[in-house]
This record gives C-alpha cells, sequence and structure tokens, in this order.
C-alpha cells in the first residue's frame, strides 16, 4: 500500500518532535546506522529507532501512537555514538515517547513506578531495612526514602510539572 | 582522604544493600571517603520523567547534583542507569542557557540552585582513574589467579562517549572492567559478545520474553567462549539482570547452567578480605563454592 505525504502531517510530526526534545531528527538520512546497533531492534522490537524516525519523517505521529517499540528502548545511546549525522536518534525516540505520554500511550509497567517516584522520591522502593541491616548497614538509608523534606522537594517539582497533569499521582 | 559523594540510586540501597556496603568497605581502604548525600532521590528513572518532560527530568537530576554541588564533591555512582541519566541530565543543563534557566525556575521553588559545579564519575572510573590499578593491587589479602572472569561492563557508562567524564578508548570494545578485574590475579578475557545488551530496563518492563531472549543469547556465548567461573558487572541493573534472570530461564530449559554473579567492588571487597555476610551476602544464584575458593587460605598474599 503506498503512503500518501501530506506537507501538514509531516510539519505537525516534526514540529512535535522538535518540541519533545528531538530536534535532530531533521539530520536524519536514513542510513541505519542507529538500527544496526540497536538491542531493542535485535529483541525484536519492530518500530524503534530508523524505522520510528521514518515513520515520523512521513508524518505518521498519530497512526503509530499506540506502538509500544519506544518503551524497548533501553536508553543506551548506542545509536548516539554512531550516528553520522549527529541526529542522537535516543532524543527522537524518548521525544515521541514524551508525545505518546502526554496522550497516556504509555507502558502499563510504567504507572506504578510515577506514584513510587512521587511519594518516596524513588522509581523503585521496598522496605529494605531488615535486609540492609542483615548486611551490616543502617535500616534507613540516607536517600529521600525516609525524609520528608526530601519527598516534599520532589513532589513540589512533580506538581510543578507536565506530568501533573495526567493522573498518574 | 579525597571525598566524593556516594549516590546510592534505588536498585543498590533496596535491592542490594551488600554492594552499598562494599562501597563502603572498599573505597575507604583504597584512600577514598564516600559521603552521603542525604535526601537524594531516584535519578530519575527513563521510564519516569524523562519519558514525560526533558525540563522535569533534568530538575529532578539537578536536584541530586545540587546536594553534591552543596558539600563541595563530585558525585560517584554505582549504578549505571542513574550514571547515564545523572550525566546526560547535566550535559543538557550545561549546553543550553535556556534549559539551565528553566530548570533554576523550577529548582527555585525549593530553594536550591544548580551551579554546574559537580562532575559525574562511576565508581569504576573512580577505582580506575583516580584510585588506580597499583594501589588496589597493594591492598589485596587475596590472590585470583586461575579464576576465570567475563565482565559486562554495562551500557551506560560507554555511550554517548561525548558527555562522559572518563571514556574508554573505545566503547566498542571497553578494557576499564577488564583492568579492574584482571587486577585481582583473575583473567577477564574478551569475548564477541562483551559489550552486548543484557536486556534489562525498560525491555525487560515492556515485554520480559524480548528482554529474557537478549540475555539467553549473551550467556550462551559467554558459557561457550569463556566457562567462567564468575559475571563480575559494574551496573546494578545488569547484576540483577544476569542473577534473578538465570534461574528463570534454567526453569524452562533455556539454559543448563548458573554462573554466580558479582558486582565489581564485591569481588574487590572479597578479594581484600572483607566478610561475605556483609559485602557479597543477596544472591538468586548460589555463589557460596566461587566465595569460598576466593577467600580460601591457599590464595593468600
Amino acid at each position: 500500500m503506498s503512503i500518501q505525504l501530506s506537507k501538514e502531517k509531516i510539519d505537525e510530526a516534526i514540529l512535535t518532535i522538535i518540541a519533545n526534545g528531538g530536534e535532530g531528527i531533521l539530520q536524519c538520512v536514513q542510513c541505519g546506522a542507529c538500527s544496526a546497533v540497536c538491542p531493542g531492534v535485535r529483541a525484536g522490537f519492530p518500530v524503534l529507532c530508523r524505522l520510528l524516525i521514518k515513520k515520523l519523517q512521513e508524518g505518521q505521529l498519530e497512526e503509530i501512537i499506540e506502538e509500544t517499540s519506544t518503551w524497548g528502548c533501553q536508553a543506551c545511546n548506542r545509536c548516539t555514538e554512531v550516528c553520522p549525522q549527529g541526529v542522537r536518534p535516543l532524543e527522537v525516540v524518548f521525544a515521541f515517547r514524551r508525545y505518546q505520554a502526554k496522550e497516556l500511550a504509555i507502558s502499563t509497567s510504567s504507572t506504578l513506578v510515577q506514584m513510587t517516584l512521587y511519594e518516596r522520591g524513588h522509581a523503585v522502593f521496598t522496605d529494605a531495612q531488615a535486609l540492609r541491616e542483615s548486611v551490616g548497614l543502617p535500616g534507613k538509608a540516607p536517600t529521600s526514602a525516609y525524609d520528608e523534606k526530601a519527598q516534599k522537594e520532589i513532589q513540589t517539582l512533580m506538581d510543578n510539572s507536565p506530568m501533573s497533569e495526567l493522573g498518574l499521582f | 582522604m579525597q571525598q566524593f559523594g556516594l549516590y546510592l540510586g534505588c536498585n543498590i540501597p533496596f535491592k542490594a544493600p551488600d554492594i552499598e556496603q562494599s562501597f563502603r568497605k572498599v573505597f575507604p581502604k583504597l584512600g577514598i571517603e564516600p559521603v552521603d548525600l542525604e535526601g537524594a532521590g531516584c535519578c530519575p528513572a527513563w521510564g519516569t520523567a524523562p519519558s514525560f518532560d526533558l525540563t522535569t527530568w533534568c530538575s529532578l537530576s539537578g536536584r541530586n547534583i545540587t546536594i553534591a554541588e552543596e558539600k563541595g564533591l563530585d558525585v560517584m555512582i554505582g549504578c549505571n542507569s542513574c550514571f547515564g541519566i545523572l550525566s546526560e541530565a547535566k550535559h543538557f543543563i550545561d549546553t543550553d542557557p535556556k534549559r539551565k534557566k528553566a530548570v533554576n525556575e523550577k529548582l527555585a521553588m525549593i530553594n536550591r540552585e544548580y551551579k554546574g559545579t559537580s562532575n559525574i564519575y562511576h565508581v569504576s572510573h573512580v577505582l580506575h582513574e583516580i584510585v588506580g590499578i597499583e594501589k588496589i593491587k597493594s591492598k589485596l589479602k587475596y590472590d585470583l589467579s586461575g579464576l576465570t572472569v567475563a565482565v559486562q561492563p554495562g551500557c551506560h557508562t560507554l555511550w554517548p562517549s561525548d558527555i562522559c567524564h572518563i571514556k574508554e578508548s573505545n566503547p566498542f570494545e571497553p578494557t576499564l572492567l577488564r583492568d579492574l578485574v584482571e587486577t585481582t590475579g583473575a583473567s577477564a578475557p574478551e569475548y564477541s559478545r562483551l559489550a552486548s545488551c543484557c536486556g534489562m530496563g525498560g525491555m525487560r518492563s515492556t515485554n520480559v520474553e524480548k528482554s529474557l531472549g537478549l540475555l539467553k543469547t549473551k550467556l550462551l556465548s559467554i558459557k561457550e567462549e569463556l566457562n567462567p567461573d564468575l559475571i563480575v558487572t559494574t551496573c546494578s541493573s545488569c547484576f540483577l539482570q544476569f542473577d534473578m534472570s538465570q534461574p528463570l530461564l534454567k526453569e524452562r530449559d533455556l539454559i543448563d547452567f548458573e554462573i554466580p554473579v558479582l558486582y565489581a567492588t564485591q569481588l574487590l571487597a572479597l578479594a581484600m578480605g572483607f566478610n561475605p555476610k556483609e559485602v557479597a551476602a543477596i544472591s538468586k544464584v548460589n555463589r557460596d563454592v566461587v566465595i569460598d575458593d576466593i577467600q580460601s587460605e591457599k590464595r593468600l598474599i
């Protein structure tokens, strides 16, 4: 099936990605160096790196909003290291993720961690006091986990961010 | 004694505190004092703020960095993901005056200001570049000659090299961790998938089967090419993936072996003679045999 390219849709997609931190998309020439080293592509996530960028260059922003491949990105930055055009492909992938996130097209595994981050200041938290004491450490780690002032600071930053509008915490 | 701000992240203090204890034991013996960054929070992890808004990411990372700046210290990190997140956030803030202004407007709400005065180091960077191989060697109690180690440097200390304070000469053929391991007398040979991803992180939370598939490929390569006594990593995420997922793969008959896993400072702590019940006590894959071997009388220097 041929793809109908529309200037309006292309402009909307490119401007959305740039607004979310992926301005390097303008430099991409589709050489595929990024996908050649991408562990996500190797693992079988179909729309990642070169192909994701191609779809965005063609203006297919809304068409791929439910695509989960971007959430499989490891953020390893192999792509950025090898890109001969200075695209910093990871930034394009994350810019698309941010577009998805704002529309709540997020991985279900990502919802709980936002709440934990808001409450404890840690995305990953389990009460490990006994475990810590068993290896000779104080039960309470000296982090935001048990520090109300630190938690309040983190909550203030999150409350005053676009994340606060999504009802995740 | 040179001080570094010890940034703990999430995995190490809550899932693998024996790794944290190994930092607290090993570094003072090597002339480095880890100073707690009280109230530091999540880096924040890739699946949180970085996936939603760049300035919020930089504000939360920036807040962590200001805690070190207030103490006049550089930051030392044991988790590769945290290292990558904080290094990138610092890069975004330091190279874009508008971003720095936006971040500081956010931080002003909590009476903080990001200045950009603290550098970001990984634990392995401090060991290799600040402490140095010879000093580490001089503090060892046991000689680990004869042990073969498969090293797992992890992704986020390697790429993108333009934002790393300490760089590998070739990040696709990293040697820093191999040097550290070989300080103990053990051998840490090259293998074909040395720089490959373990599958942890966003990939594991998005699609566990794909994640385990990458790990299996890497493990088979390690087993076939090196048949090592140990896997040693400098990433807490890689540590958790190798340690918790090998039993899963074995249960499914996808591998027929398990290789014990240690974080690099745990290996050094054991070779320095520290108590395994403190510095290497928590794992799914049993590592009693190799720990007993490391601290056996025949290896005393």
